[in-house]
């Protein structure tokens, strides 16, 4: 299996001498290659690759009437029947659709502030079945010799992507990443009768394989499949309630990354810039080149140069996230923020979605909050979340809820019982001075940890509310 | 389909050719050979999105290896692409490759089906389908505190073109149609919105609900919900509205009957296989051949037509769904539910239509019934947990019920509990009220491979832990 070829023009500038469309256009080329092996118990039961995908997705800008018509059409068909077919319908497109723009300005050529950007593991790209296997066989050995735990099933998926842009405006850039879907069902059984299997169900969007650390990883894994055995309900209240990354990462990006979208601002859901949005110690920045993040790149889905913007500082709004097109909106400039495909779950395969606004990493500053048992000692009598089943979050009534797959009891401010069921939830951000999961942070800790497409450390939310079945 | 789209059996002669090729490396492979044409229009207050399906098509070639399945896909459908994709197939089979033939018995189908809608939706052009989606919008506006309203209107065909070298041929082309109205009223800095959604296969018929009636309801539910009370928190009766219904029929119940996780041994189900585990009242089903609904399939991809399989039938658990390796494992017939994504993913087993049939009791006679508790309504998603057996769904809102009277509204919801305990405790299922509706939603295996499925049921009157989400 062969990575897309690197020699010669990208693919979007060789589509882009090829079409015959009036400026401005754009040509966003995607040349992926996925390879998979999916596992039953610890034994392979398919192997997949290659899967090759390569096509393009064209937009062209009309104004008419007072406004702009964004039109866009993708196709794998790049034969010059095909690129004619794709010109036509974007143009359709384009003379129906209405966007409440005078005109957008692409960007041009990057300048030399294209940031460099973590987001290609050298060893998958080169071989990524090797690469893969030596990751299999190092989690194999994660799980020999454990006592009642063991996977039940899991895949782990890879892609190697060069990704192109090319724009009437002079830009022709590109740049080699790779993504890997992990998914893994630990499953803890056995001993005497009585307690039902538990599982920890692990999911993970990444851009690299490391076997460093994986021992550590698995033992986690582990540790909470087992506990799930013996967890009883949460209580029920308004509680000190810790929530780690890994349960932030499924609330803060598709809320506040939205809020916070020149989208949201338009439609008069925006977050309001110099309001108090969420408690002092609680900073917040997009960083569209944050390491090893699925959501970094060294420019954006139209070819702006990655950057970081402050969204909140110590509480208070700062700032909103554009692309050309709502930066027109509002005459101002694009902030890096186009996206494709939001947060779905194809990172490899963006070139079928238009270029849209949105965050690209979420980073919250790590704050004096301390270590994770600091942060048990801070809580007093809550509960600490590790993993709950999916946090329901709703961009546009700011809210989130889901059930605890796993989590801890905090009492006199130490982790104690596992608890699973039962219900967190309640609003993510709310109009100043309500109560809400930002403005109800009593403590930020100090160390930070990437997952999925938000940076954080773990946050201590003073009350939320638990909905569980005692007290 | 679009007249500028290659019908899918212009590139028969290719793939039947390197199929053939392939055939003579595997005691069994198969190919499914996908592309799609379709339209939506998106409108608000503010701007007109209009996005064509993507020009779009592939094939994924799969072999038996002796131990597992190697698979290989392609967007490339010309001779060389087709070609060169088989080749490497080739190249990994030649290492791998020990006697023996794959579990279960291969599809021989032969068939065409397609969905053919009288008025095709795609026959409305963009002006049309504009004007559609600007009268809902222009509804729901005119609703006062409703600020924003979203409006998508959608149509897809989709064909797929299946063959196998035991001799299966299936061609299908399926028809779908989706719109959904989202009014947001905002007052105060607050924003809540209601939904109205509907989709199925067909035509311009699907639209027939896209009525002023509908639309301002819809806006005006999204207004009381700006004075919604704040949820009751904790475990209590519960009645599910038939939308709640659906979602549990299939997430928390129905993942755990794809029989691919009972040979993980992953299904709390799994040993319960054969009992009882609700009241006689309670039947749910999964159906591919339900007529026009949205998760209907003429043939899974594994060349099995699509099928009604019930899961529970009168309180007893009954039936899982196969694809034809699992079907082998427990030695039964596969049921048409092994179904990919597209031509990018894998196949699973997978749901199609999944709900609970109707039952005896009225809404009042189960209101009354459940004397206290809350009336969970518009369920909005759900997540399976097939081994743990929890359920978690999340609901747009409620009314409470108090002294055996539905009363307040409440804002939204999240569902939790055992689903074992939730269906003992089941005391009642509802009549249908109106016409059977299967509602359109997609479903992801995990976090991905994401298929158009439906769910639909009745009320349903159990207990359950409740909490604000």
């Amino acid at each position: 299996m062969t990575p897309p070829s690197s020699n010669g023009p990208s693919l979007a500038a060789r589509v882009a001498e090829r079409l015959h469309v009036e400026p401005p256009w754009e040509v966003y080329a995607e040349e992926a290659v996925r390879y998979e092996v999916h596992l039953n118990g610890t034994s392979v039961e398919l192997v997949r690759g290659p899967v090759a995908v390569q096509g393009i997705g064209l937009r062209v800008l009309r104004p008419h009437d007072g406004a702009v018509g964004a039109g866009f059409q993708a196709s794998t068909d790049l034969s010059d029947a095909g690129l004619r077919a794709a010109a036509s319908d974007a143009e359709t497109i384009a003379r129906h659709a209405r966007f409440p723009a005078a005109s957008v300005d692409l960007p041009s050529r990057p300048s030399a502030t294209v940031p460099a950007t973590e987001v290609l593991d050298r060893r998958l790209w080169d071989d990524p079945a090797s690469t893969v296997d030596r990751y299999l066989e190092a989690l194999r050995q994660s799980f020999h010799g454990r006592k009642g735990a063991a996977v039940s099933f899991g895949s782990v998926r890879t892609a190697r992507v060069r990704t192109s842009l090319a724009n009437s405006s002079g830009l022709d850039t590109g740049f080699d990443h790779t993504t890997v879907d992990l998914e893994l069902a630990v499953k803890a059984s056995g001993g005497p009768e009585g307690p039902a299997p538990g599982e920890y169900w692990v999911t993970d969007s990444l851009r690299r394989l490391e076997t460093a650390g994986l021992d550590r990883s698995v033992e986690a894994w582990c540790r909470y499949a087992q506990d799930v055995r013996r967890a009883v309900a949460p209580p029920s209240g308004e509680l000190p309630v810790v929530l780690p990354a890994g349960v932030l990462s499924g609330i803060l990006p598709q809320v506040v990354g939205f809020r916070a979208s020149g989208s949201a601002r338009l439609r008069k859901l925006g977050l309001e810039a110099g309001s108090a949005l969420a408690a002092p110690s609680v900073t917040i920045s997009d960083d569209g080149a944050y390491p090893w993040s699925p959501g970094s790149g060294p420019v954006d889905a139209e070819g702006t140069p990655s950057r970081r913007t402050s969204l909140v500082e110590r509480g208070t709004v700062r700032a909103t996230l554009y692309d050309s097109l709502h930066a027109a909106a509002f005459g101002e400039r694009s902030t890096g923020n186009a996206v494709r495909a939001g947060f779905g779950p194809r990172p490899w395969l963006k070139f079928t979605h238009n270029a849209g606004v949105g965050s690209t990493t979420l980073v919250v500053t790590p704050g004096d909050g301390g270590t994770d048992p600091e942060l048990c000692e801070a809580a007093g009598d809550g509960v600490w979340v590790q993993q709950l089943g999916w946090a329901n979050p709703d961009p546009i009534s700011g809210t989130f809820g889901g059930e605890i797959r796993i989590g801890y009891r905090i009492r006199n401010g130490k982790l104690s019982e596992p608890v699973r069921g039962g219900i967190v939830g309640g609003l993510v951000v709310a109009p100043p001075k309500k109560p809400s999961l930002l403005a109800n942070v009593a403590a930020v800790g100090s160390t930070s940890e990437l997952s999925e497409v938000l940076a954080s450390p773990a946050l201590l939310v003073k009350p939320l509310t638990v909905a569980g079945t005692s007290r | 389909m679009d007249p500028t789209v290659p019908a899918l059996t212009e590139f028969e002669g290719e793939i039947e050719k390197a199929l053939g090729r392939l055939a003579t490396k595997t005691p069994f492979c198969d190919v499914m050979v996908q592309q799609g044409t379709g339209s939506s229009v998106l409108i608000d207050s503010k701007a007109t999105n209009i996005a064509a399906a993507p020009r779009m098509r592939g094939a994924a070639f799969r072999a038996w290896s002796g131990t597992h399945w190697v698979e290989a896909s392609t967007s490339d459908l010309s001779s060389g692409g087709v070609g060169s994709t088989v080749e490497l197939l080739e190249r990994s089979l030649s290492r791998v490759t020990r006697p023996g033939t794959p579990p279960g018995t291969a599809a021989t189908t032969r068939g065409e089906r397609a969905t053919k809608p009288s008025k095709p939706v795609s026959e409305l052009g963009a002006d049309a389908m504009i004007k559609i989606v600007k009268d809902a919008r222009d509804w729901a506006l005119a609703v006062p505190s409703v600020g924003e309203a979203q409006v998508r209107l959608s149509w897809a065909d989709e064909s797929r073109l299946y063959l196998n070298s035991a001799g299966a041929r299936c061609l299908q082309t399926v028809s779908r149609v989706h719109y959904v109205l989202v009014p947001i009223a905002m007052e105060n800095g607050r924003a809540e919105a209601d939904y109205l959604i509907r989709g199925g296969e067909g035509g311009q018929e699907l639209l027939a609900g896209l009525t002023e009636e509908h639309a301002v309801e819809t806006a005006r539910a999204s207004k009381a919900l700006l004075t919604a009370k704040t949820p009751p928190a904790g475990e209590m009766t519960v009645l599910l509205d038939p939308t709640v219904t659906g979602l549990f029929a299939h997430e928390s119940f129905g993942h755990g009957t794809e029989a691919d996780q009972f040979t993980r041994d992953r299904s709390y189900l799994k040993p319960i296989l054969g009992s009882e585990v609700g009241p006689s009242s309670l039947t749910i089903s999964d159906d591919g051949a339900f007529p026009g609904a949205w998760g209907s399939i003429f043939f899974d991809d594994e060349g099995h037509p699509g099928q009604k399989n019930k899961l529970v039938d009168a309180g007893r658990f009954t039936g899982a769904l196969h694809d034809r390796e699992t079907a082998a494992a427990f030695s039964t017939h596969p049921t048409g539910n092994s179904r990919r994504s597209d031509f990018l993913s894998r196949s699973f087993v997978r749901m199609t239509n999944t709900y609970v049939e109707p039952g005896p009791l009225s809404l009042d006679e189960l209101v009354a019934e459940a004397k206290n508790g809350v009336l969970l309504e518009h369920g909005s998603s759900g997540i399976e947990d097939p081994l743990g057996g929890q359920m978690q769904l999340k609901v747009n809102q409620g009314h409470l019920i108090e002294n055996g009277k539905v009363t307040d509204l409440v804002g939204s919801m999240a569902l939790s509990g055992s689903v074992l305990r939730f269906l003992r405790e089941i005391r009642g299922v509802g009549r249908t009220v109106g016409e059977f509706a299967i509602e359109p939603g997609y479903c992801g295996k995990g976090h991905s491979d994401y298929i158009p499925v439906g769910t639909g049921g009745v009320h349903l009157l159990s207990r359950a832990v409740v909490g604000q989400a």
